[in-house]
């Protein structure tokens, strides 16, 4: 279920469009978000889940998740942590600074799977980001979906990302919202949830026939998520994960993401989990 | 049918080259052969495989993406002047190519491979012109127009529109040559090989390969990605950027999934973190990942990896070692 490029065919599949960052808001000391936008304010045309190849000339490109709803129009987000070369050098980077973005790529949440149903939204570190572009595509669609409840695990009070929008879930009728960091530095005047994500589950009350629920997270969050999920009884064609994987070209070619016969760019990087759970590697 | 003695064969590749930009196998300084153009060395049609995969003149070790002037806007690549016309590839070359034409095309279509690709006249070579005359396989359809060896001459055997157009531009006597023989040896030849490949393909797809068997293939590797370089089927590239006062140019060069960083992600997490690990993805994606997405195995035995492999673990010892431990 991949969508075409946005961009017109007559461009090379690899050939990057600038775009420009119209604004930078630091989320935390590792993380900022971009603000992008396309040459005359044209849409991206992305799903949630989907990704954008991110482009400095010199330095290469990086896969980098749309952090904002395709109802949001007129610019997209990037919420992108310094990870290494490419990112570091974005973190560098001014408003007004010209970027190259191929895509969007990737297999997105499968929102019709999702319509009607209570969604559990649960997310760790970095993967509030994409999971962001869920959470508004519900807001913005508010009849589609049944409850919602959004999950989310912060390594601590000053890793936590939109914590000012995380304080709107939480202050809105419409969600269940639950943030926890795993520790809280001396002398930090955090007051939430301490402890692992996962330790926000078992109180919640599930109806597994009319819920579905989507993780983004770091690698070692899945197993344990997904152990609790099972508990309350949620199938794996109900649990949709997103993946994280080297990757180069974004369009199944160069071989960097596989997962044994699946390719993370183009069959995910989101999944539903029996496709995945079976697959050495996988999680 | 057309049969073309090596110095006709000469003349007409030559012929070729105001519509062609030719390439043909051609002995260099050193003795070894290799796909070059006809003034770059003596044409070497016989002896075989050639070391070196011929699918690198559609998918180059090293192939620009593009060139960013510091002024101005991004510059694909142009066009070839002329499209290539490939002579030299095996049977089993063949079926590596109609592969990955397959692979570059689905899903998003390569337009850097196809550029070079589309146009093209592929030409096969086979019957007794294999390592010291010995029979190679007729290819029959996988190409444009192949030339089966008789021992002596070339019979010209058109396989296209394309090829038959060539075919019918050759300018030579038309002899009682036929390919009923040539074809009746060919099919004699023995498949052992793919029969072994096969089993252990289902023995590696029915879990019955331990953890443990590629630990020891891993411990054998040197990684020195050999067997990746020259298999006509391994398709993976990385993408490096190198910038000058006035440019920038992306490129993408061949990669290997042999080596540590292959998969590494810059959190550190990487999926294939071992040597076992990563000599089990070598042979699994061949002949268990690529049989569930495209139904087929995507070793065709060209035999490079064999051949390459410094330390005898290429795919047809591997397979065989598996089938006599495992079956
Ligand atoms: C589908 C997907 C979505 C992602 N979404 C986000 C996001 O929203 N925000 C965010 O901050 N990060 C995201 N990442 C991770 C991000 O891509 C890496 O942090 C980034 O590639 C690191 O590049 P670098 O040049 O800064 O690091 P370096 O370590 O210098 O990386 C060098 C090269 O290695 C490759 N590479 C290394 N690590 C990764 C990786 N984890 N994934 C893919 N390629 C890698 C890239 O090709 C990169 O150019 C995502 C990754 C994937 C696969
Ligand atoms: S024999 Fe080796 S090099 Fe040739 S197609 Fe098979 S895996 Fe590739
Ligand atoms: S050619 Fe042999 S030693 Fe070299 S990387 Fe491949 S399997 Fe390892
Ligand atoms: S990123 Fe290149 S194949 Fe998936």
């Amino acid at each position: 279920m991949s969508t075409t490029p946005a961009k017109p065919a007559a461009r090379s599949l690899f050939v990057p469009v600038d775009c420009r960052i119209v604004s930078i808001t630091e989320l935390t000391p590792q993380e900022k978000l971009f603000r992008v936008e396309f040459p005359g304010g044209a849409d991206l045309g992305h799903v949630p889940g989907q990704f954008v190849q991110v482009s400095i000339l010199g330095l290469g490109e990086a896969p980098i998740s749309v952090a904002s709803s395709p109802t949001r129009r007129g610019s997209f987000e990037l919420g992108v942590r310094r990870a290494g070369t490419l990112t570091g050098a974005m973190h560098r980077l001014k408003e007004g600074a010209v970027i190259g973005i191929r895509g969007p790529f990737g297999r997105p949440f499968d929102l019709e799977r999702m319509g009607g149903k209570d969604l559990l939204l649960i997310s760790g570190g970095c993967g509030l980001a994409p999971m962001r572009s869920l959470i508004q595509y519900c807001q913005d669609n508010p009849d589609d979906f049944g409850r919602i409840t959004i999950l989310y695990g912060a390594k601590s009070p000053e890793d936590m990302l939109f914590k000012d929008e995380i304080r709107d879930w939480e202050a809105s009728e419409r969600y269940a919202c639950a943030a926890t960091v795993d520790d809280v530095p001396g002398g930090s005047c955090y007051d939430g949830p301490v402890g692992q994500v996962t330790r926000l589950i078992p109180p919640l009350r599930i109806d597994p026939e009319k819920t579905v629920a989507a993780i983004v997270g770091p690698p070692v969050m899945y197993r344990f998520v997904i152990e609790e999920l099972k508990k309350k009884g949620l199938a794996e064609d109900r649990i949709a994960v997103s993946l994280e994987r080297q990757m180069r070209c974004g369009v199944g070619k160069c071989g960097h993401c596989t997962i044994e016969h699946l390719y993370c760019c183009l069959d995910g990087p989101v999944f539903w989990l029996n496709e995945v759970s079976g697959l050495r590697g996988a999680l | 049918m057309k049969a073309l003695s090596l110095t006709e064969l000469k003349n007409i590749l030559r012929s070729l080259e105001d519509r062609y930009d030719v390439r043909a196998p051609i002995r260099l300084a050193d003795g070894t052969r290799a796909l070059g153009r006809l003034d770059e060395g003596e044409l070497a049609v016989a002896g075989g495989r050639l070391p070196r995969k011929p699918t690198d003149v559609f998918f180059p070790q090293h192939d620009l993406i593009f060139t960013a002037p510091a002024e101005g806007a991004i510059e694909s690549p142009a066009a070839p002047g002329k499209p290539l016309f490939v002579l030299g590839f095996t049977a089993e070359d063949l079926d590596c190519l109609e592969f990955i034409d397959r692979f570059f095309a689905a899903h998003y279509r390569d337009d850097l491979y196809f550029r070079l690709r589309e146009g093209a006249v592929v030409g096969g070579v086979s019957g007794y012109c294999g390592e010291e005359g010995r029979m190679m396989r007729i290819a029959g359809d996988n190409c444009d127009l192949e030339l089966v060896c008789d021992g002596e001459r070339f019979i010209v055997a058109p396989r296209s529109a394309k090829g038959r157009e060539i075919e019918g531009g050759i300018d030579c006597a038309v002899t009682d040559a036929t390919l009923e023989e040539l074809r009746q040896a060919s099919d004699l030849l023995s498949d052992e090989s793919r029969r072994i490949l096969q089993k252990a393909s289902e023995l590696i797809r029915a879990d019955r390969v331990p953890d443990d068997f590629w630990a020891e293939i891993g411990d054998l590797c040197i990684a020195c990605t050999g067997c990746n370089l020259v298999c006509p089927t391994c398709t993976c590239y990385g993408v490096q950027d190198r910038s000058w006062r006035d440019r920038t140019e992306r490129s993408r060069m061949w990669d290997s999934c042999q080596l540590d960083g292959f998969m590494r992600e810059a959190s550190g997490h990487n999926p294939l973190g071992t040597e076992a690990l990563r000599s089990r993805r070598r042979i699994h994606h061949k002949l268990a990942a690529d049989p569930t997405r495209w139904g087929h195995l995507t070793c065709y035995l060209c035999g490079r990896c064999d051949a390459a492999c410094p330390t005898g673990i290429g795919i047809q010892s591997v397979a065989r070692r598996i089938v006599s431990r495992f079956a």
